[in-house]
């Protein structure tokens, strides 16, 4: 009887398990066999480098660009998505009637395509687009979205920042909804005013919310690649380069799959790491201030 | 009832002989519709011609392109027997792969270059070790188009050959319609690699009377040549005739009167913009050259060209089928004129512009391609070597880029790159 309950257990856990031995364990694995060799995946010798792969990537400015540029989005768009998710969640927590209706609503940018959304902004940036002709009429002149480094920091962050929020939302309005209405009752009987009730009562037992929305945040901003792909390939002078367009450039432009791959388990390593150390800092302040 | 079962038996064992007996090739064809479309066509007649042949036609799947398409497939062992669109940088890398099999070592190599007249296009086709490794298909000359309407508008008859022509007629420009801009090139501010075949390798061999940029591993490029041109771009950004920023649409809707531009764009502007007529609303010259340029040489340009290769992973029978079906394509002169037809694109064949065939065609159906063959003498190929996407990647990072900004002169940006190549071919 118990060997049965196992093995329906076990059948019932074998998609997601198959799919992650197809599709994660075997690719990584195939990865890391080839941080060794200088390869184009074609040839047929492999040339084996040692840890050439990582010396080049740990003194190549491409890399160090897309490290950097990795925190500059990360600046902007984690402060951003938290603040318009939770200024969402909290429009849509307290609506009168069709709440879903409008967190669904909310929701749709994360599962629209990256490109065509890319495209769409392409075209409202452009240079004779009603927005620019708009801003040059009432300003005199329009900025180069796209070709200068900060705007277009700027405009991929905001992008970003729209694609998730809606989803960010959800996990909030979660939260929201999971805070005991006797709570608030009680604090406007004791006096508090709606901004002291936000402070004291939403924002402290929001903390589980915020620390996921934090470390998907995070992380995410590691894994950014359609936009700067689309709008700016990376520039202008790499300021919108990042670890996946990196790895894209070398795996599938250049086909050097041995120093792809190098290049893949330092961007792994590096969101490790961050997420590690963004998660400890969140866990502490918890602790400090007796969210947990 | 028992006779039922021997019909059934002798058809399948027939059917099993017909299968043991017929050979399997697969062909990729460029994943452009057109060019899928020819060669369905040409497969179908051949197997009609030939039923022990099985051809398999589909496009290169582009994951994410269709170059790193081959290389996963061939990866993977499952490359097809042949595939079409690979230009000579990345064939470059196949060979240097031993990915490839040249096509010179089949018996009637040297019939099949006779038959198609392209003896002179196979030159600039060899590689290092002296094999053919790659048939091109076509060879698209880039050319300027002009909007001579609106040239006309503002008094010439005729569009500008050299850059201080070209200035002159920006200038009038400006003072006619400030609204507009000479030439809408936003990726000229991107580094991606083979943009730089559609705006520096047109000016630049245009400038240089052809001059390669390398030969092997060494930079031979004409520095005075390379210079000018980026000065010229430069010029063009600082009196605001040049835009670098996207345009929902520029040359089109005549907000900008020229562009660097293929044959492959008629199609589309047939469909979307049927007002641009040849000889009317546009027309087609050599890129702008210096001042200094000799007004009777040859104006050179950049060949986009493509063609076909074999696979090594392609068994000795699979590869005999191919080289004769590859043969029975492109030694019938029908065929490079339906692939015409079909493309709107030009065979890579020396007689493209002198073949009634081609010519009368052209002339009834599609006159703009007579410019684009009158000029596949002076279009020089993509750059022949491996490391074709760094080699290209920098002039936009170490050259282009910071000349157009002011960061560095043009002889300081040139300089740049031809350092950073430096390294690159070391």
């Amino acid at each position: 009887m118990k060997l049965q309950k196992e093995l329906r257990g076990w059948l019932l856990a074998s998609p997601y398990l198959l799919t992650a031995v197809l599709f994660f364990l075997i690719p990584l694995g195939w990865s890391l066999s080839l941080v060794l060799f200088d390869w184009n995946l074609i040839a047929p010798v492999r040339i084996y480098v040692g840890l050439g792969n990582f010396q080049e990537a740990l003194r190549s400015t491409r890399v160090l660009h897309a490290f950097v540029n990795t925190y500059k989005f990360m600046a902007a768009i984690v402060p951003a998505v938290v603040v318009v998710s939770l200024g969402l969640a909290l429009i849509v927590h307290h609506l009168p009637r069709l709440k879903w209706f409008y967190a669904v609503g909310f929701f749709l940018p994360y599962l629209a395509s990256g490109v065509a959304i890319s495209l769409v902004v392409r075209g409202v940036l452009s240079y004779d687009s009603a927005f620019n002709a708009f801003l040059r009429a009432t300003f005199g002149s329009a900025p180069r979205w796209l070709r200068e480094p900060a705007w277009a920091t700027l405009v991929i962050s905001a992008m970003i920042v729209w694609k998730l929020s809606g989803y960010y939302a959800l996990i909030f309005l979660a939260g929201l909804q999971n805070i005991p209405r006797e709570l608030y009752e009680a604090a406007a009987l004791d006096g508090a005013g709606a901004l002291t009730q936000f402070g004291k009562i939403t924002l402290p037992l929001l903390y589980p919310a915020f620390y996921t929305v934090l470390i998907l945040a995070v992380g995410l901003c590691f894994g950014i690649f359609t936009e700067p792909y689309v709008l700016t390939g990376g520039g202008p002078r790499f300021a919108t380069y990042t670890w996946q367009l990196e790895i894209y450039y070398q795996a599938f432009e250049r086909f050097r799959a041995g120093y792809g791959a190098t290049v893949a388990v330092l961007n792994a390593l590096a969101t490790f790491v961050s997420v590690l150390i963004i998660r400890r800092l969140v866990e502490s302040w918890g602790v400090r201030k007796g969210f947990r | 009832m028992r006779e039922v079962w021997k019909v059934w038996a002798f058809g399948l064992l027939v059917l099993g002989f017909v299968g043991m007996a017929q050979i399997e090739i697969t062909f990729w064809s460029a994943p452009n519709p057109s060019q899928e479309v020819f060669w369905r066509r040409m497969a179908e007649r051949y197997m009609a011609e030939h039923p022990g042949v099985k051809i398999t036609v589909s496009p290169i799947p582009e994951t994410p392109t269709s170059e790193a398409g081959i290389l996963a497939a061939i990866a993977g062992g499952v490359a097809p027997t042949a595939s079409e669109n690979i230009f000579i940088g990345f064939g470059d890398e196949l060979v240097r792969s031993q990915a490839v099999v040249p096509w010179n070592a089949f018996p009637g190599w040297e019939d099949l270059v006779k038959a198609r007249n392209m003896e002179e296009t196979m030159k600039s086709w060899i590689f290092a070790d002296g094999n053919y490794y790659i048939i091109p298909m076509y060879v698209n000359a880039m050319l300027i188009a002009w909007r001579i309407d609106i040239l006309r508008e503002l008094g010439y008859d005729k569009p500008p050959r050299t850059y201080s022509e070209v200035l002159a007629v920006g200038e009038r420009l400006k003072a006619v319609h400030p609204d507009k801009f000479l030439w809408l090139r936003s990726e000229l501010e991107v580094p991606t690699w083979w943009q730089r075949w559609f705006d520096f390798f047109v000016f630049y061999y245009a400038a240089s009377g052809g001059q390669p940029f390398l030969i092997g591993a060494e930079i031979v490029a004409d520095d005075k040549a390379a210079v000018e041109a980026l000065r010229f771009f430069k010029t063009l950004r600082d009196k605001k005739l040049l835009i670098t920023e996207p345009l929902a649409a520029g040359f089109e809707v005549g907000k900008t009167i020229m562009t660097v531009l293929g044959p492959w764009t008629f199609p589309w502007w047939k469909e979307n913009y049927p007002e641009l007529v040849y000889g009317k609303t546009f027309v087609l010259t050599p890129p702008p050259v210096p001042d200094w340029y000799p007004a009777d040489a040859p104006v050179f340009t950049f060949a986009d060209a493509k063609g076909v290769v074999m696979y090594a992973q392609a068994t000795l029978e699979q590869r005999q089928a191919m080289w004769d079906f590859i043969r029975w394509v492109l030694s019938n002169t029908e065929h490079d004129l339906a692939w015409v037809q079909i493309t709107g694109m030009l065979p890579a064949r020396d007689d493209v512009s002198t073949n009634p065939l081609f010519i009368t065609y052209i002339q009834e159906k599609e006159p703009a391609l007579l410019a684009y063959a009158a000029n596949i003498p002076y279009a020089v190929p993509p750059i022949a070597h491996y490391q074709y996407v760094q080699i290209q990647e920098l002039m936009g990072l170490e050259c282009i880029y910071p000349v157009l900004v002011g960061d560095l002169t043009p002889e300081e940006g040139w300089a740049a790159w031809k350092a950073a190549v430096r390294t690159v071919l070391k």
